[in-house]
């Protein structure tokens, strides 16, 4: 039933957000472009409703060496992904008052077809590209402040992606050469990993980048200073979407055909380390935007562990499950930060439907019952098994809770500062997107399991417990938090830009050398040299 | 009558060659006669010609799939003097006339001759000059023979040296007094060499010398020595000692075309000694030799452009870096290997993408430069909006530097990268991804300032004609990108019968 459509909105969906930033550019176009631009993703919303509803299609472009692909997991993720870019690109484009300018439009796009084309892209060129679009260019989307801080938050995301962009070409260059036949097809190359001499190298780099993406620990550091520094709008793309860039990456690239223990498992523990890691840290945290990075961190750890299970029991298809898990995270996280825009424009404590819902979302990502949180919660339960990987992550929801229910505490004590708003338009629309975010996840279920299993009197028992172990922490938190240490945003990081702080005189010793090679008898005598040196290589042949 | 070997016979399309060195030659000539103005209006007017003219060449040897050939006067080598082109002279051809024909453009307006003047000194000698680099390069990609390509060699340093110092100013003389002694030590080292070799087989043609060249002392002196030589000109670490200066303080059209142009024709000359000349050495020491220096050289200049407080001086030690890369080609495309058509690829990819992302992004430092009054990174801020079609081709000259997709240096990378990992040489494949995130940090050393929130003062608004030439050219860097398959089979041609030679 996809046809020729199918293919054809593939192509879209990268085509589209281009199209519209080439009108962004042009000055007749520019005005119109920047108010139609939240409808960039319908095509790749259109793509992943056709490819959930009727299977994977491709298309392959190889004059421009693109080819895509669309499959159930990367449809899931496609879906939420363009509904966020959507409701997150009409919130900020749509009202003409306080429309961002064009640069910000440019950017926006450029991660916007980066975000949706990780989701599709068949080939390592492609992927690379699509993944160095959804990492880049957001670089403006968080410094659009112009702030110290944010200026300091752009710096580090820099360095942490163009770091991971480094680690990632390699283990592409790997995993090419590995691949005996010359196909540079993802389902190619992961297929001949298992036997390629290269494996170790590149499953490390391949974790290592992804991971980075994901802000698993000790990688995180990034994330919490550019959540807290970006415009709420921004965050909200880049925690929901963009960072699903790293959970599909390590979906398509993991080899999960065959088991591989000790990578499934190494990737599992840094994965519960995180995890737990991340609501260490988060519990310490008082703006409620730092205390929403640090729940991703946590969040991204539980699927990295989910992914890692899997690939130790070689369970391939486990991946639509692990995608349905994130995808929830993607909708969830996405209005969690919105909420913090409409805490500040309004007093929410009164409007007890927001009040609610906020609630709700919150405990969702802990697995409260009936949300989207409990899906995912239930999706990922084969994977995980019955041991201790399944009772880390029923401690890690309680976690979940305890951290939520302290990101509650801080936006209720922070809303009446006011700062960074939201717009009228938006705090309106607010509780209609928290129902989407909380039930959209009932629908896409049906394409991996049957929800009424979710539904059963059991399992809410199973969803509610660790909610209230969360509960009972909190109210510790509350009496006992303010004797806990002061770490500041980004933790590790801190230790990080030190060191690198300190390295940076090293680079005076380059100067120096410089100095001393561009003098005459020195510069004669390194041409002098080299031509001794050369015919002895030369002769000595090697 | 001696049978003339099927690799010496003259092809089709031969007198395309010729007439390609003939066209600035005449240009040149025609300049010194007319003089004044018009050294400018037959520059302009022949650089299209020049382009049609190579890619014609390109065209016939992509139909037949070997390298053109002609012999001047019809007399076969050793006797006559060969011109070839294959793959990567035609692809240098066209990159050559094509950043020329920018540089030219771009150039106008810095060097028109003024009103009411017959004739003025600095832009005569441009115009000349550029003509006259052009002439060389082209001798160089198609030369066949090495007594006419150092000829052509020194022809280049010669109308090199003085678009350095046009500007008139002591440091600019002095950078240029610089670059020339340099390049004359360069150049006494490469005559020695060649002189050897001539000694030792009677011809420099590089077919006949292919087949003649025998592991002796005479041969490795001569690659030493001939090395070293074009190392020199190359500036290749640690033999830069000219460069920063000579580059910074050009004027931007000229500095394009030093950077992204004239040392890469000694780089092409040390391809053509390695490749052509010289297969028949045995081993892999010397290729790993100048591998090691080429890593050098991208860590060493990534480090010192990341601390140049202005922004020429960043771009030239930048190019110190790039040149850098193109030297990774000699360890990862020679010998019989499975890989070294990445190696080759990737190599010659990198050679082509920096020469138009560095013209490109020379240009748009002279734009900043003259508008702002200033090349200080530090005081960038608001240039961004203030100019941003010109800060667009610096970003995106500089992802093709950091080798960012889409770009043509991220194909190179990218090749070179699987050549080093099929090879099972990590260190290249280390060394190009640190180089890859210290290009990465001078790159954001530049554009966070220029997009950072600022007013500045526009001394003159950049013009729309030069701003459009450097995005032009740094648009095809970024197409480079998108090279196909076929492209790089092109890139072979004439290389095969060089490597199946093989013993």
């Amino acid at each position: 039933m996809t046809g020729a459509l199918g293919p054809l909105l593939l192509a879209a969906t990268l085509v589209l957000p281009l199209l519209l930033l080439t009108a962004c550019l042009s000055a007749r176009w520019h005005n119109e472009a920047l108010a139609l631009q939240w409808l960039a993703p319908i095509p790749a919303a259109a793509a992943a409703i056709l490819a959930i509803a009727g299977g994977p299609f491709a298309f392959d472009a190889p004059a421009l060496r693109l080819s895509l692909r669309l499959d159930l997991p990367g449809a899931l993720l496609l879906a939420v992904a363009s509904l966020l870019w959507i409701v997150v690109g009409a919130a900020v484009f749509a009202s003409p008052g306080d429309r961002p300018n064009g640069r910000f439009a440019v950017s926006w796009l450029l991660t916007m077809a980066g975000s949706l084309g990780v989701f599709i892209a068949a080939d390592l060129i492609t992927f690379y590209l699509v993944y160095a679009l959804v990492s880049i260019p957001a670089y403006e989307l968080i410094v659009r402040d112009r702030d110290p801080s944010s200026k300091r938050a752009g710096a580090v995301y820099m360095a942490f992606a163009i770091l991971g962009e480094a680690l990632l070409l390699m283990a592409f260059a790997l995993l090419a050469a590995g691949e005996p036949s010359g196909s540079l097809r993802i389902e190619d190359v992961v297929a001949a990993l298992s036997t390629s001499p290269w494996r170790d190298g590149a499953l490390a780099l391949l974790i290592a980048g992804f991971g980075m993406k994901m802000a698993l620990a000790p990688l995180n550091g990034w994330m919490p200073l550019t959540y807290t520094a970006a415009p709420i709008p921004a965050a909200a793309v880049l925690s929901g979407a963009a960072v699903k860039a790293g959970v599909i990456g390590l979906i398509r690239f993991l080899p999960f055909a065959a088991p591989l223990p000790s990578w499934g498992e190494a990737l599992a523990v840094i994965g519960f380390v995180s995890a737990f890691y991340g609501v260490a840290i988060g519990i310490t945290q008082q703006n409620p935007k730092t205390v929403l990075a640090y729940s991703s961190i946590s969040q991204m750890g539980v699927i990295a562990a989910v992914i890692g299970m899997a690939l130790a029991s070689g369970d391939a298809d486990a991946t639509p499950q692990i995608a349905f898990a994130a995808a929830n995270h993607v909708l969830v996280k996405g209005a969690l930060f919105l909420a913090v825009g409409v805490a500040a424009a309004t007093d929410f404590r009164r409007d007890r439907l927001t009040l609610i819902l906020m609630v709700a979302l919150a405990l969702s990502l802990a697995g409260l019952p009936f949300t989207g949180g409990a899906l995912a919660k239930f999706a990922v339960k084969d994977p995980l098994g019955d041991g201790l990987a399944a009772g880390l992550a029923n401690a890690s929801a309680a976690g979940s809770a305890l951290l939520m229910l302290h990101f509650l505490a801080r936006l209720v004590r922070t809303a009446s500062r006011g700062v960074e708003a939201a717009a009228p338009g938006l705090t309106r629309l607010w509780p209609a997107i928290a129902i989407g975010a909380l039930f959209t996840p009932w629908l896409l279920y049906l394409a991996v399991g049957d929800p009424r299993d979710a539904a059963s009197i059991a399992k809410l028992w199973d969803g509610l417990w660790p909610i209230m172990i969360g509960a009972a922490l909190a109210l510790g938190l509350q009496r006992w938090g303010k004797s806990l240490p002061r770490i500041p945003e980004g933790d590790t990081v801190v230790a990080a830009e030190a060191a690198f702080n300190a390295s940076l005189p090293i680079s005076a010793v380059f100067e120096s050398l410089d100095a001393r090679l561009r003098r005459w008898p020195v510069a004669g005598l390194s041409l002098l040299a080299i031509a001794l040196v050369l015919a002895a290589m030369a002769a000595y042949g090697g | 009558m001696i049978e003339t070997p099927p690799a010496l016979a003259a092809t089709a399309g031969g007198s395309l060659l010729v007439l390609a060195i003939l066209l600035p030659c005449a240009g040149i000539l025609l300049s010194f006669a007319l003089g004044g103005r018009f050294a400018e209006r037959i520059a302009l007017g022949l650089t299209p010609i020049g382009l049609a003219i190579a890619l014609a060449v390109s065209v016939l040897v992509w139909r037949s799939g070997a390298p053109v050939v002609t012999n001047i006067a019809g007399l076969p080598p050793p006797l006559g003097i060969a011109l070839r082109a294959d793959g990567i002279s035609c692809v240098m051809l066209v990159t050559a006339a094509l950043v020329i024909a920018g540089a030219a453009l771009y150039a106008r307006a810095s060097f028109a001759t003024p009103a009411g003047v017959s004739e003025a000194r600095a832009p005569l000698a441009f115009w000349i000059m550029l003509q006259a680099i052009w002439a060389a390069l082209t001798i160089l990609f198609v030369g066949g023979d090495l007594f006419n390509l150092y000829v052509a060699l020194e022809l280049l340093t010669f109308a090199a040296v003085p678009l350095v110092c046009l500007a008139g100013k002591p440091e600019t003389l002095v950078a240029a007094l610089r670059y020339l002694l340099f390049a004359l030590f360069g150049s006494v080292f490469c005559l020695l060499g060649a002189a050897l070799l001539y000694g030792a087989y009677g011809t420099l043609d590089i077919v006949l010398l292919a087949e003649r060249v025998r592991p002796q002392p005479a041969v490795w002196l001569a690659a030493g020595l001939m090395t070293a030589g074009l190392l020199a000109k190359t500036a290749l670490f640690p033999l830069h000692l000219w460069l920063p200066p000579a580059h910074a303080g050009a004027p931007p059209a000229a500095s394009a075309v030093l950077s992204g142009l004239v040392v890469k024709g000694s780089f092409f000359l040390t391809v053509r000694l390695w490749f052509s000349v010289l297969p028949a050495l045995p081993g892999g020491a010397a290729e790993a030799a100048l591998g090691t220096l080429g890593a050098a050289a991208i860590l060493f200049g990534s480090v010192l452009a990341l601390r140049q407080p202005r922004l020429k001086l960043l771009i030239a030690y930048s190019t110190l870096a790039q040149i850098g890369y193109l030297f990774l080609i000699f360890p990862l495309a020679s010998g019989a290997h499975p890989w070294i058509a990445d190696g080759w690829g990737g190599g010659i990819m990198q050679t082509l993408s920096h020469a138009f992302a560095k013209a490109a992004m020379f240009m748009a430092a002279g734009l900043l430069a003259e508008s702002l009054g200033h090349d200080r990174i530090a005081e960038f801020a608001g240039a961004g909006r203030a100019m941003p079609a010109t800060v667009f081709a610096l970003g995106l000259g500089g992802l093709s530097l950091m080798g960012l997709p889409p770009s043509g240096g991220f194909a190179a990378k990218w090749m070179l990268l699987r050549a080093s990992v099929a090879a099972g040489h990590w260190v290249w494949a280390v060394v190009m991804l640190a180089g890859g995130l210290l290009a990465a940090g001078y790159v954001y050393r530049i554009l966070a300032p220029a997009l950072s929130d600022g007013v500045v003062v526009l001394k003159s608004p950049p013009q729309r004609s030069r701003e459009g030439v450097a995005l032009a050219l740094a648009l095809v860097a970024v197409a480079l990108g998108f090279a196909p398959q076929s492209f790089f089979d092109f890139l072979q041609i004439g290389r095969a019968a060089a490597t199946a030679a093989l013993p």
